[in-house]
């Protein structure tokens, strides 16, 4: 029975279906949100679905210079890390996998999927996948460290003077003293998050890994068919992965009572983070250049994470 | 697993990325192009998408009358596209020559290596009438889909 239950967790609640679809529907709203920002009519809502299955009934070619099976299995295993960090989120207060120190996991799954893009990209043998994943890897040392910096001074905050890295402590502080946003010493945690926000999911702009217009989307870019469609599935489901961490890091659970109303509230506050963080920032920015984009988050991203670990140090 | 070929079918038409290649355009059919993902004519609104790579593209746009330097290029961008495909000719360029027909370096026409299945004609294409061809090779793509699955 356990393992029935834990098998459908996997696969359709909060696992793979459920994410997949608010995934691609959060990809459709920033599509949809952009376009009328640009004064656009912009694609319909439902657009990265016709993507990915449109990509899936595309033929796959495999370069000649490629290594078959890591080409292959690389956007599998992104998936599957993807899919394991959905458990760990409690969406709309359910939660399914729980643990003592589960931050410190999903720091190391969140280095995964770019990883495995790294991999793949370089599996691929293609010079423009040689630039992309060097570039990939600069921006996941650029991130890497506030994202550290804000988790640090979270757990310290929820641990009341120790560090206690796991969810389900957050979600009971966030019950009993009101969301961790409202804490004075973790706005300036919160906007350094949400600055993280889009080069961890890789949009516009810090996006210069995938640069399609310059280095024709890096790591991607002999991809085709199913494993490409994978790759555009992953990257929308780490959109919905980013704003549900958000979401219950700094905002915690709004509980009415009713499982389905949770979770409602749950995917409006993601969009809403989405919306506000990748999509408006997208509008108004061009494509930062590589070093631009290291020396902006080692100064001013690490710079206000580390405002914000030192008010928590200081007992504030 | 008819509805999933069903769905897959419908998206081919519904998600249409292009890949442009210049064969020695002399740029005005490269800027109409461009003209019909602005604002004004939004060709997003119909899931049309520039791409970077000639492996994510879905419909090539060859513009330009195929010069000889431009020829093995040409051939060998064809040839990296996955199928289901089309290609569409962009101005009159690809199709005839147009005001460079006779010149020692032009190769063309375009049908002379694939099988075209729009020609958008004009020097330039307006961009109402580049959205109309290019909407009708999506509308081709769909039937090349389902053609494939037999
Ligand atoms: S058709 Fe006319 S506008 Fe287009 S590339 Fe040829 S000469 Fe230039």
């Amino acid at each position: 029975m356990i393992v029935l239950t834990t098998i459908l967790q996997i696969l359709i609640f909060p696992g793979f279906l459920f994410a997949s679809f608010i995934g691609l529907l959060l990809a459709g709203i920033d599509r949809k949100v952009l376009a009328r920002m640009q004064h656009r009519i912009g694609p319909p809502i439902i657009q990265p679905m016709y993507d990915f299955f449109k990509l899936c009934g595309k033929e796959t070619i495999v370069p000649a210079a490629a290594n078959r099976h890591v080409y292959m299995l690389a956007p599998w295993a992104s998936l599957c890390s993807l899919i394991v960090m959905c458990l760990f989120i409690p969406v709309g207060g359910l939660t399914f996998f729980s643990g003592n120190a589960d931050l410190i996991i999903i720091i190391y799954l969140l280095t995964i999927p770019a990883v495995c893009l790294i991999i793949g990209g370089s599996s691929s043998g293609s010079p423009y996948a040689a630039v992309g994943i060097s570039r990939e890897m600069v921006t996941m040392i650029a991130y890497e460290l506030p994202l550290i910096i804000v988790f640090l001074a979270i757990a310290r905050v929820v641990g009341r003077g120790e560090l206690v890295f796991s969810i389900k402590t957050v979600a009971e502080y966030q019950i009993a003293n009101g969301a961790l946003v409202s804490h004075i010493a973790l706005i300036p945690a919160a906007i350094a998050f949400l600055l993280i926000i889009p080069a961890e999911v890789g949009t516009q702009p810090f996006d210069t890994a995938e640069a399609e217009t310059e280095i024709c989307e890096g790591p991607l870019v002999e991809y085709s068919g199913k494993p490409l469609a994978l790759f555009k599935l992953n990257s929308s489901l780490k959109m919905f992965i980013m704003s549900a961490l958000f979401t219950t890091l700094f905002i915690g659970v709004v509980y009415t009572g009713n499982v389905i109303a949770d979770v409602v509230i749950f995917v409006a506050i993601c969009c809403l983070v989405t919306i506000i963080c990748m999509t408006l920032v997208h509008a108004v920015t061009a494509r930062l250049k590589i070093e631009h984009l290291f020396k902006f988050y080692w100064t001013v991203v690490a710079g206000i994470a580390l405002v914000s670990l030192i008010l928590v140090w200081a007992g504030l | 697993m008819s509805v999933l070929s069903k769905i897959i079918a419908d998206s081919a038409s519904k998600s249409p990325w292009i890949y442009h290649i210049n064969t020695g355009s002399c740029n005005g059919c490269d800027i109409e192009l461009v003209a019909v993902l602005t604002p004004r004519y939004d060709a997003e609104r119909f899931g049309f998408k520039l791409t970077g790579s000639p492996r994510h593209a879905d419909i090539v746009v060859v513009s330009g009358p195929i010069t000889t330097q431009s020829e093995e290029r040409l051939k060998r961008t064809l040839e990296q596209v996955p199928e289901p495909k089309c290609v569409v000719s962009l101005g009159s360029c690809p199709q005839s020559g147009n005001v460079f027909k006779g010149s020692y370096s032009i190769e063309g026409p375009l049908e002379k290596y694939v099988h075209v299945d729009v020609t958008v004609a004009g020097c330039t294409p307006k961009p109402e009438a580049v959205i109309e061809g290019l909407y009708k090779a999506a509308g081709i793509l769909k039937k090349k889909r389902e053609a494939m699955k037999k």
